[in-house]
């Protein structure tokens, strides 16, 4: 399971996701093997969680 | 050597004062002479021309497989690792090496100081959960080759060269064990066949395979050439030993299979891939060297980083680490503590990364109790 990731600067989605079991971080760059584990994922139908949405913490 | 049989002429030219001796030059030119025939420089054990220098344990780069000696061990400094596995994940062990297992937790690994004479490290693999094994169940030992390193190889074409893989192997088991070399899109493969005779006895191996001229190898930053040790997979996975397929061999019809022997052990150390038609002294690199070779692939840092403060009002913090060495692509990042959210993470480069951090107020950059650690993986 993934989830997408928000620039918590920008607000835009990042160019990576989350790897839900530990936590990674994966990097879209096409010779990562995490990331080529990840488009497998995807390609046979699942579809990773929305991105936590950006909050701003308190003082 | 013609400007060296000249010396001869030069010797004529000497002045009276006979500071430089006819004889003496005429000496250094039936060395040199001799010298043609390079044999005699080293007792005939390294040749010049044809023959590849690296004899005996010279080092010179030779060999491909990164942590053959299996002295680096940044995962587990040394301590025995149970292999996950239940999936087609590689799961690696002690640095650059990997164990697929379609069982869960059938395999521990460790570092190990039993060892064959010349070596201080081993890497141990003992079957926790002996399994019934399945046609196409796989269990083995693999490290992939990034292209990079075997792109002079020139598999692929019809230059392609021979390469000898050489090790040491040490079995609670006697028999006949394999393993395969294969490219990374499962299409090409060469399964292999090594014996050990004798239970707990080191044992020299050699294996000689003449270079793959089908198929396609990568040559640049992704896997190249996958050397396997089989440990017990399935019939569907292996086939017939000494020539290259069009298939995904893991090892050779009938071989021993590890991973259905209860507590069984395989050790090996001092393995080698290079080029040439025999095996030749294990080279040996010095730690720092080998060290670095594996961090293109995977460093940690648990040193915890205490996050500094940009600026008093900072509501997104962050900060910037550069690898010790760059990495083979952009990396997978894991941070320590695990919080891992929309607020937190990091832009990651394969040069190094920027983590950012704005949780929650005490999770501030600045905080005393803001600290972390990291890993950063790029392995094949």
């Amino acid at each position: 399971m993934y989830k997408l990731v928000k620039n918590p600067f920008t607000g835009e989605l990042a160019n990576q996701v989350i790897r839900i079991e530990d936590g990674a971080y994966i990097p879209f760059a096409s010779a990562n093997t995490d990331y080529q584990a990840y488009l497998k994922w995807v390609a046979e139908g699942n579809t990773p969680l929305p991105a936590d949405e950006i909050t701003t913490p308190s003082a | 050597m013609t400007q060296a049989l000249n010396l001869a002429n030069l010797a004529n030219s000497v002045n009276s004062s006979g500071q430089l001796a006819g004889s003496a030059v005429n000496g250094a030119v039936a060395s040199a002479t001799n010298a043609t025939n390079a044999t005699n420089l080293t007792g005939g054990t390294c040749t010049i021309g044809t023959t590849q220098l690296g004899a005996g344990n010279a080092s010179i780069m030779k060999n491909r497989i990164i942590n053959g000696a299996m002295v680096i061990d940044q995962r587990n400094a040394g301590a025995s690792y149970t292999v996950p596995g239940g999936n087609s994940s590689a799961y690696y062990t002690i640095d650059r090496w990997s164990i697929q297992s379609i069982g869960s937790n059938v395999f521990t690994t460790q570092q190990s100081s039993t060892v064959p004479v010349g070596f201080s490290t081993s890497l141990k693999i003992t079957v926790a959960s002996a399994q019934s094994i399945g046609s196409s169940d796989y269990y083995e030992l693999q490290q992939p080759i990034e292209g990079y390193n075997i792109a002079d190889m020139q598999w692929g074409t019809a230059n392609a060269k021979t390469v000898t893989l050489s090790f040491w192997a040490y079995s609670s088991l006697t028999g006949t064990f394999s393993g395969s070399l294969r490219n990374s899109d499962a299409s090409r493969s060469y399964a292999f066949t090594y014996s050990i005779a004798s239970a707990n006895t080191w044992t020299y191996c050699t294996v000689t395979i003449a270079g793959d001229t089908s198929g396609t190898w990568q040559t640049t930053n992704s896997t190249g050439i996958i050397l396997g040790f089989d440990l017990g997979s399935g019939s569907s996975r292996k086939g017939s030993a000494g020539s290259w397929q069009s298939s995904n061999l893991y090892g050779v019809t009938g071989s021993v299979t590890l991973a259905s022997n209860a507590s069984a052990t395989l050790y090996l150390a001092g393995v080698q891939l290079e080029v040439g038609s025999s095996a030749t002294g294990f080279e040996y690199r010095q730690y720092g060297q080998e060290l670095a070779l594996c961090q293109r692939y995977y460093e940690p840092n648990y040193n915890w980083i205490i996050l500094a403060a940009q600026t008093s009002n900072l509501s997104n913090g962050s900060f910037n680490i550069g690898f010790l060495v760059q990495k083979r692509d952009v990396p997978t990042m894991t941070f320590y503590p695990n919080t891992a959210g929309g607020t937190q993470g990091a832009f990651t480069t394969n040069t190094g990364f920027i983590y950012y951090d704005n949780t929650n107020a005490t999770k501030q950059l600045g905080s005393s109790s803001n600290t972390i650690a990291w890993k950063a993986s790029a392995e094949l």
